[in-house]
C-alpha cells in the first residue's frame, strides 16, 4: 500500500464508469469508461479495457483503448496495444505488435521539417542521374539542368501560354458567357 | 495488498465497481462498490454511497455505508450517513452523524 502512494491503480477486477481527473500517475489494469485527464503518466496494462478519451503528460499503452489519446510529452503504444481513436502527442512511438486504427499526429515542428526535406529531395535527385558517385558535380549539373529546365519551361510555358490564351480566348469565353447572356436574356424575354 | 488505489491527487466522478480491495486516498464522488475491503485513508474525501466487505474509514465520508462484514471508524474520520454492517466500531475521536443498523 505504501509503495502505491503516488500512483492511482484501477485494479484488473475493477470497473470504473466515471470522469477521472487529477495530477498524479494512473495505472489502469481493469475497465474504465468515461474520461481520464491527469497531469502525470497514464499506463494502460495488458488486462485493461478502456472506453474513454485520455489526456495526460505521457501515455504508455499495452492494452485496449477505444477513445482519443492526447499527451503533452509522448505516447508509447507497445506490444499488445490496441487503440481505436486518434493519437496526438509531440512524440508518438508505435512498437511492433501495437495496433492503431485512427488518425495519428506528432508535433508540428517535425511536420514542417519533413515538408522542407521532401521538397529538397524532390528538387535534387530528379535532374541528377549519377547521384551517388559524383556528388560534387551534382549541384552544378543540378543547377545547369534546373536552369535549362527553367528556360525550357519558360519557353514552353511562354509558347503555350500565348496559344493557350488565344485558344482559350477563342474557345472558352464565347460559348460560356454569351450563351449565358443569350440564354438569360432569351429566358427573360420569353418569360416577359 | 490493495488492487485498486485512488491516489491522493485524483478525483473520480462516477461509479467504481471492484471485485477486489479498494483504497481511497483521493476523492470519489458518485458510487463506490467493492466485493472486498474498502479503506478510506486520512485525507481522502468520499461523497458516495459505499458498499463492500470490511471497511476502514479514516477520512471524510458523506453517504450511506453498507458492509457485509465490519465497519471501523478510526480516529479522525468524519462520516455523515447511515451505516449498515454486521459489526461496527467507532474509535474515540471519530466524527459520526447518521443511523447505525446492525443485526441485533
Amino acid at each position: 500500500m505504501a509503495s502505491a502512494n503516488a500512483t492511482t491503480i484501477i485494479g484488473r477486477d475493477t470497473r470504473v464508469r466515471a470522469r477521472v481527473t487529477g495530477a498524479s500517475d494512473v495505472e489502469v489494469q481493469g475497465h474504465l469508461e468515461g474520461e481520464l485527464t491527469v497531469g502525470g503518466e497514464v499506463r494502460v496494462t495488458e488486462t485493461a479495457t478502456i472506453a474513454a478519451d485520455i489526456r495526460a503528460r505521457r501515455i504508455v499503452v499495452r492494452g485496449a483503448v477505444r477513445g482519443d489519446l492526447n499527451a503533452d510529452e509522448a505516447i508509447l503504444l507497445e506490444d499488445g496495444a490496441k487503440v481505436v481513436g486518434d493519437v496526438r502527442a509531440p512524440r508518438v512511438a508505435i512498437a511492433p505488435g501495437g495496433l492503431v486504427k485512427g488518425y495519428v499526429e506528432t508535433g508540428h515542428a517535425g511536420e514542417g521539417k519533413r515538408a522542407s526535406h521532401s521538397t529538397a529531395t524532390r528538387a535534387a535527385p530528379a535532374p541528377v542521374r549519377h547521384a551517388p558517385p559524383a556528388k560534387a558535380h551534382a549541384p552544378a549539373k543540378a543547377h545547369a539542368n534546373a536552369k535549362a529546365h527553367a528556360n525550357a519551361k519558360a519557353h514552353t510555358n511562354a509558347k503555350p501560354k500565348g496559344r493557350g490564351m488565344t485558344l482559350a480566348g477563342g474557345k472558352a469565353p464565347p460559348p460560356v458567357v454569351p450563351v449565358l447572356k443569350k440564354g438569360t436574356k432569351a429566358a427573360l424575354t420569353k418569360r416577359r | 495488498m490493495a488492487s485498486t488505489v485512488i491516489g491522493a491527487n485524483i478525483t473520480i466522478e462516477g461509479e467504481v465497481i471492484a471485485d477486489e480491495d479498494v483504497v481511497v486516498q483521493g476523492t470519489v464522488r458518485g458510487k463506490l462498490s467493492a466485493k472486498d475491503g474498502v479503506t478510506v485513508e486520512s485525507g481522502a474525501v468520499v461523497e458516495a454511497d459505499v458498499s463492500g466487505g470490511p471497511m476502514t474509514l479514516a477520512g471524510q465520508v458523506t453517504g450511506n455505508v453498507t458492509s457485509t462484514d465490519r465497519v471501523e471508524l478510526q480516529s479522525g474520520a468524519r462520516v455523515v450517513g447511515n451505516v449498515k454492517a454486521a459489526r461496527i466500531t467507532i474509535a474515540d475521536g471519530a466524527h459520526f452523524k447518521g443511523n447505525v443498523d446492525m443485526d441485533v
